[in-house]
């Protein structure tokens, strides 16, 4: 049974080799450029901060931009990345899944003595190394932006705020293998998935802006995602969402056991 | 006492919403037996393999394979069997030798079972991207993925399409020996003469129904053949219109052109009065088959 699994996701990330470094090399890339700069900009952000409508610095979690810690939050963990990794997540477990069903794959896997529950479990779990890969590619090509422009960014705090997208992202990956319980077509399954994650993260952004809409944020993933970078990683949050995410995968295995692979 | 049969469907049944797929399909199929599903596109062959392999869930009925329930035990049931699915695919980037290494790795079949040697009997290029690959040459990758492991039931649907009729013939060879080992065979096909050069049983299905199960010879015992025959000499329309199971006669210049349903040996016999300088029989088509068929239902 640990064999079929290893073999499952082991075949997973080789198909996925690619997109591991199309994802994490641009986004590290990105993020080491943001840190490289800061220095330089240092002085005239903080001038420009000042001016910020208070609730934009509310909604982006913009402080004072006076270390280079906020400002790779603000650029970087506040959205880009958590919208980037949540994206990939659903397209990574689609893959398994969704496209496999649309390549013929999924035919062929299903010949042989696999259930349903454990092609699930394999894409799951690949998706969580292949976006803890992603991350860790972008916190160590980070550290290298900052060393090489003399940042001083605290790599305890950046490996925090990185490591702190990984339960956000892989809810969407849960989110993305519900899909496959109800569709088979990867369009529909990472449209309706991406559509949840902008939604949500609009539904949050709302929620700081208005106090009237803060309930809101309650329907919203990214109220349990804070600022890692700045506050540390909260455990209630991280392993809330994990185990969230995990509870959302198996109903979606149950969904997909029980479901029609038309032909 | 007869060996339980591998394959066993009662009043199985698949609908899609308000469409038909399956309608009360009840068929065995015996040990190291050759049974074809025969029918038209979209006639539900397809349906009937995918309900079994439990890919889709039957609306009505149960299916049995090795014994065992094909949705709570279809597992148990996959290590045994080899599919080669309609329209093969395994996305582009693979190659056939890595949907291989992992489907060894699944079914626990060390090194890779008899796969080179299936490879070098079809030819089949093993390294390439799949997405390289013509139809054909993805089919033989399919046909291999089916049969390395030396399954005990092998579940093929349209499994020569896009073979060249090279490979083809090479293929039906293949089932030949698969019965011999003691394999049984559920094939589905849309083209008689391949199901007729293996196939022990065949069931006929038309718009969702197996309307008949036969042995071979006499489905084709009941359809009609066109009969072409070119004389050296003369020959006189009486001499063919009067034998039994002919019809559609027509006689031209030292050629005679009919149908014939039934036993061919009056003809062989009455055309051998003459010197035949040619012959040319050829297959009903599937609907003459059908029609054949419905011809003796309708008499009986």
């Amino acid at each position: 049974m640990t064999a079929q699994l290893g073999a499952l996701v082991a075949t997973h990330l080789r198909d996925r080799r690619r997109s591991l470094l199309a994802w994490g090399v641009p986004l590290g890339l990105m993020s080491a450029f943001v840190v490289a700069i800061f220095p330089s900009v240092e002085g005239a952000l903080a001038e420009a901060v000042e001016q910020y409508p208070a609730g934009l610095k509310e909604a982006f979690g913009i402080g004072q931009l006076t270390d280079v810690e906020q400002y790779l939050h603000a650029e970087m963990l506040s959205l880009i990345v958590p919208l980037a990794l949540g994206y990939l997540a659903v397209r990574a477990v689609a893959s398994g899944l969704s496209g496999a069903a649309e390549s013929g794959r999924l035919d062929v896997l299903l010949s042989a003595p696999v259930s349903r529950r454990r092609l699930c479990a394999a894409g799951f779990l690949a998706t969580a190394i292949e976006l803890a890969v992603v991350l860790a590619m972008t916190a160590v090509l980070t550290g290298v932006g900052s060393v090489l422009s003399g940042a001083d960014l605290a790599v305890g705090a950046a490996a925090a705020g990185f490591a702190n997208v990984w339960p956000l992202a892989l809810l969407f990956a849960a989110l993305g293998i519900l899909l496959c319980g109800w569709s088979l077509r990867t369009s529909v399954v990472t449209g309706a998935a991406a559509g949840v994650l902008v939604a949500m993260y609009v539904v949050d952004l709302l929620g700081r802006l208005d106090p009237d809409l803060s309930e809101l944020r309650y329907l919203s993933v990214f109220k349990y995602y804070g600022n890692a970078i700045e506050d540390g990683i909260d455990p209630l949050a991280f392993c809330g969402v994990t185990v969230a995410a995990i509870a959302l995968a198996a109903a979606g295995t149950w969904l997909f056991d029980r479901r029609d692979l038309a032909g | 006492m007869s060996a339980a049969p591998v394959i066993e469907t009662e009043g199985l049944t698949k609908h899609y919403g308000q469409h038909r797929g399956i309608e009360d399909v009840t068929i065995s199929v015996g040990p190291a037996e050759v049974f074809g599903l025969l029918g038209p596109n979209g006639a539900g062959k397809t349906t009937a393999i995918r309900t079994l392999l439990d890919l889709i869930h039957p609306t009505a009925g149960s299916a049995r394979v090795f014994g065992l329930d094909s949705r709570r035990e279809s597992v148990a049931i996959r290590a045994r069997l080899g599919n080669l699915p309609g329209d093969f695919g395994y996305g582009k980037a693979a190659s056939g030798r890595e949907a291989l290494r992992l489907l060894a790795r699944l079914r626990g079949v060390r090194g890779g079972g008899r796969a080179e040697t299936l490879a070098a009997r079809f030819r089949a290029d093993l390294d390439r991207p799949l997405g390289q690959l013509s139809r054909g040459n993805r089919q033989k990758v399919g046909l291999i993925l089916a049969t390395f492991h030396e399954p005990e039931l092998l579940v093929l649907d349209e499994p020569t399409s896009g073979l060249d009729p090279l490979m083809r013939e090479e293929f039906l060879a293949l089932l030949d020996e698969e019965r011999e080992r003691g394999c049984a065979v559920f094939v589905s096909s849309h083209e008689l003469d391949e199901v007729e050069r293996v196939c022990d049983r065949v069931g006929i299905v038309r718009d969702g129904k197996v309307v008949a199960v036969e042995r071979m010879s006499d489905l084709l015992g009941k359809a009609r053949r066109r009969v072409t025959v070119r004389f050296a000499d003369a020959v006189r329309p009486g001499e063919l219109s009067d034998l039994p199971g002919v019809s559609d006669l027509v006689v031209g210049d030292h050629r005679a052109s009919f149908q014939v349903e039934g036993d061919l040996d009056p003809v062989i016999k009455a055309l051998a009065r003459h010197h035949v300088a040619d012959v040319e029989a050829t297959h009903p088509t599937l609907e003459e088959v059908f029609l054949g068929y419905y011809r003796e239902e309708a008499r009986s």
